[in-house]
């Protein structure tokens, strides 16, 4: 089971490098489509934490224990469980504070459905499914570590 | 024509409850809800199957428990013909019937003689991509192999006077004599006004509708529908879609397909935006699925 919101709390922590520092944080995101996705439809946007925009290219993805780029995973032949979270990795020196964050994200997917082709075949655009479903995501979350 | 009347089954669409699925509701809560409405089958999509496309034996072996235990019988299972999962230019034929034949293989392993599959589409009104014949007609072979009928679905704002349906679905269907390809007739085609909470919404083009006699030549083709719905109110009466007149047309005309019953009202777009809504979702999604099913009860008899 996860949680009801597409940004999921629960997951939602600094994380530490090899010497014990905290170099990042990390949350979970499940998208609230009534079906998975093979990881090649999606189209990953950029974070915003607090108002701080982090670039889409430099976002780890892990899934099922490997880690991913944005990049790596348009080649990527897995299909993205239906409400299996994704786990966005994020580096930033010193991390978060205790406390509460505002965290947003943008997502896309592309799916040939009541709508026209992706205009961006290049895969650059967030898909062609926003004007259905929308892509923007937020969520306050309360961060304890 | 055969005259004889039609018993279509009284089926669920998994899909009603997916704002639910694995966030308040296990798949053994979801078969316990539809076995309490007494419906005896069920559309299930390939999404829903734990590490698809390669299921694990003991997932298999639960599903048929569940099937089993609960009593319901798999109708249709919804996938996808999907030819643009890469950048840059669509997928060869090729490339889409080994997708297609994976799908065929796990329907037939869970029991489903039916699918809704969904073709690439390039506008509101579904209009198919140009091309689709070739990668289809490709996997007719392979659906008679695996005994499923590939169904495209009907859906709003797309009639059964769209021309693509005729002048190209139709047309197939004639020109390969196939009995693996045909349609899933979503009846929100024959809706005629918005549904309550829903006026507002950009789907909402009601000028043009399927009227309910026009589905008689197409009941040939049809194994299953989506018994579509936005609201039924505390009456059993769904007040935007002709119920009793459609699937009087269809019993009278022999149709012993499934109706299964998927629900689309307002709530699935906002869920997920907050806790008052989602409980929401929990009380209303479950209850309009019921009221549902007695509506179906009522106008079947059964």
């Amino acid at each position: 089971m996860v949680e009801f919101q597409t940004i999921q709390q629960r997951g939602f922590h600094n994380t530490y490098d090899e010497n014990g520092e905290i170099d990042g944080f990390e949350f979970r995101f499940v998208p609230k489509y009534y079906k998975g996705y093979w990881f090649t439809q999606c189209r990953f946007g950029n974070v915003t934490v607090d108002g701080e925009v982090f670039d889409r290219d430099s976002l780890i993805f892990e899934y099922d224990g490997i880690e991913y780029t944005r990049e790596e995973m348009f080649d990527l032949n897995k299909y993205w469980q239906f409400r299996e979270p994704l786990i966005y990795k994020i580096k930033k020196k010193g991390g978060l504070s205790i406390g509460y964050h505002d965290v947003s994200l943008q997502f896309g997917w592309v799916l040939n459905y009541n709508g026209s082709l992706e205009a961006e075949p290049d895969g650059s655009g967030l898909g062609n499914m926003a004007h259905m479903f929308g892509v923007d995501h937020q969520r306050k979350m309360l961060l304890c570590r | 024509m055969d005259t004889k009347l039609g018993h279509p089954r009284r089926g669920i669409c998994l899909y009603s409850y997916h704002n639910l699925l694995g966030k308040s509701m296990t798949l053994e809560d979801a078969f316990l809800e539809m076995y309490d409405t007494g419906a005896s089958c069920f559309e299930f999509l390939t999404s829903y199957i734990p590490n698809y496309p390669n299921p694990t034996p003991e997932w298999i072996d639960k599903y048929w428990r569940l099937c089993d235990k609960y009593k319901l019988q798999p109708s249709e299972l919804g996938h996808w013909a999907e030819n643009h999962l890469h950048r840059g230019p669509g997928m060869t034929d090729d490339d889409v019937v080994e997708e297609l034949k994976q799908d065929f293989r796990l329907a037939n392993l869970l029991g489903f003689k039916a699918l809704r599959t969904k073709i690439t589409c390039t506008n509101v009104l579904c209009d198919p991509e140009p091309g689709w014949q070739s990668y289809i007609e490709k996997a007719l072979p392979y659906a008679e192999k695996y005994d499923v009928r590939m169904q495209n679905e009907v859906h709003l704002p797309t009639t059964l006077h769209t021309p693509h349906i005729k002048d190209e679905y139709l047309d197939f269907i004639h020109r390969t004599k196939t009995e693996h390809f045909g349609f899933n007739i979503d009846f929100g085609t024959f809706q005629y006004r918005a549904a309550k909470g829903m006026e507002d919404m950009p789907m909402c083009h009601f000028e043009d509708i399927t009227k309910p006699e026009e589905i008689v030549d197409f009941l040939p083709y049809s194994y299953a529908c989506h018994a579509k719905f936005t609201y039924v109110n505390e009456n059993f009466v769904e007040e935007t879609i002709p119920y009793p007149e459609v699937i009087k047309l269809m019993i009278d005309n022999g149709w012993s397909g499934d109706l299964l019953s998927e629900y689309e009202g307002a709530i699935r777009f906002f869920a997920e935006e907050g806790p008052a809504q989602f409980g929401q979702a929990m009380v209303e999604i479950p209850e309009q699925v019921r009221r549902h099913q007695i509506m179906l009860r009522n106008i079947l008899g059964y």
